[in-house]
């Protein structure tokens, strides 16, 4: 992983878009189902990120 | 015998004394790494206090959140992490800028970045004055003014980090090479960190 501030810019828009959609849902429907949205994104990076994790190993 | 002791001293005089030198890895340098390992450090303490806003909200479950009468004021929040968004971007201006050897756009970067957040500081403190409970307030005021006070401090934090480089950059320092703009990188990671971590509070706290 590259730690830079170019790399953690791109952790901010990516933060920034899931936030919009957790907000619109919320909005649109009622916040149970913003926070049940939050919780789907939290585990897909969660997902994500081990995967990253794996695939490092695997390189190394 | 004295002439073989002096030899001896003189054989050592040459030698490494104290600890080791420090290992240097080739893939990222002792700054980057330093505020990397205090941002991991600052993610587990925010989750502390997340923590205990779940467990008040989930686990004890008040009726109504925010207790009544209280309300949150989600749309000038919602401003104020506008304002706070667009610092993230004035601060990567500005080191697109250095990286491309344009000083005066690294300088107008930083100093727009500053008065950004310099601004959200203003209106959150201004939130605190109007916004009509304290942290003595039930548990509710409590988290409140622990989150989003534990945010103001970092924000306060990187207002100073981006003060030092801003008038390092008006002093003629920084340069287009990696290492010599370590002192805008920093801080622009760290500003980065606490405006991600604005756009948790906020969702979690004022949205959700």
């Amino acid at each position: 992983m590259k730690i830079s501030e170019e790399a953690v810019f791109k952790w901010v828009v990516i933060v920034m878009v899931a936030a919009i959609s957790i907000i619109a849902v919320t909005l649109l429907t009622r916040p149970l189902a913003g926070a049940l949205w939050a919780l789907v994104l939290v585990c897909l990076a969660g997902w994500w990120g081990l995967r990253w994790a794996a695939r490092k190993q695997r390189g190394r | 015998m004295e002439s073989a002791t002096v030899a001896l001293g003189h054989d050592h005089a040459d030698e490494h004394h104290g600890p080791p030198e420090a290992n240097e890895s080739s893939r990222i340098d002792k700054q980057t790494l330093g505020i990397f390992l205090f941002i991991v450090s600052e993610i587990m303490l925010f989750g502390a206090f997340f923590a205990s806003y779940f467990f008040l909200r989930v686990v004890v479950a008040p009726s109504s959140w925010p207790p009544e009468p209280y309300e949150l004021p989600v749309a000038v929040a919602g401003v104020n992490t506008a304002i706070l968004v667009s610092s993230s971007f004035t601060i990567h201006y500005a080191l697109e800028s250095i990286r491309r050897g344009n000083r005066q756009g690294m300088k107008l970067g930083l100093v727009l970045t500053w008065m950004l957040g310099a601004t959200f500081l203003f209106i959150q403190l201004n939130e605190y004055v109007h916004i009509g409970f304290s942290a003595r307030d039930l548990a509710f005021g409590s988290i409140f003014y622990g989150l989003t006070g534990l945010h103001g401090a970092h924000v306060f934090v990187g207002l100073m980090l981006l003060s030092f480089a801003t008038i390092r950059a008006f002093r003629g320092h920084f340069g287009p090479d990696a290492k010599d703009h370590l002192g805008v990188e920093v801080p622009g990671i760290y500003w980065h960190f606490v405006d991600v971590m604005w756009i948790v509070v906020y969702v979690t706290v004022y949205i959700l």
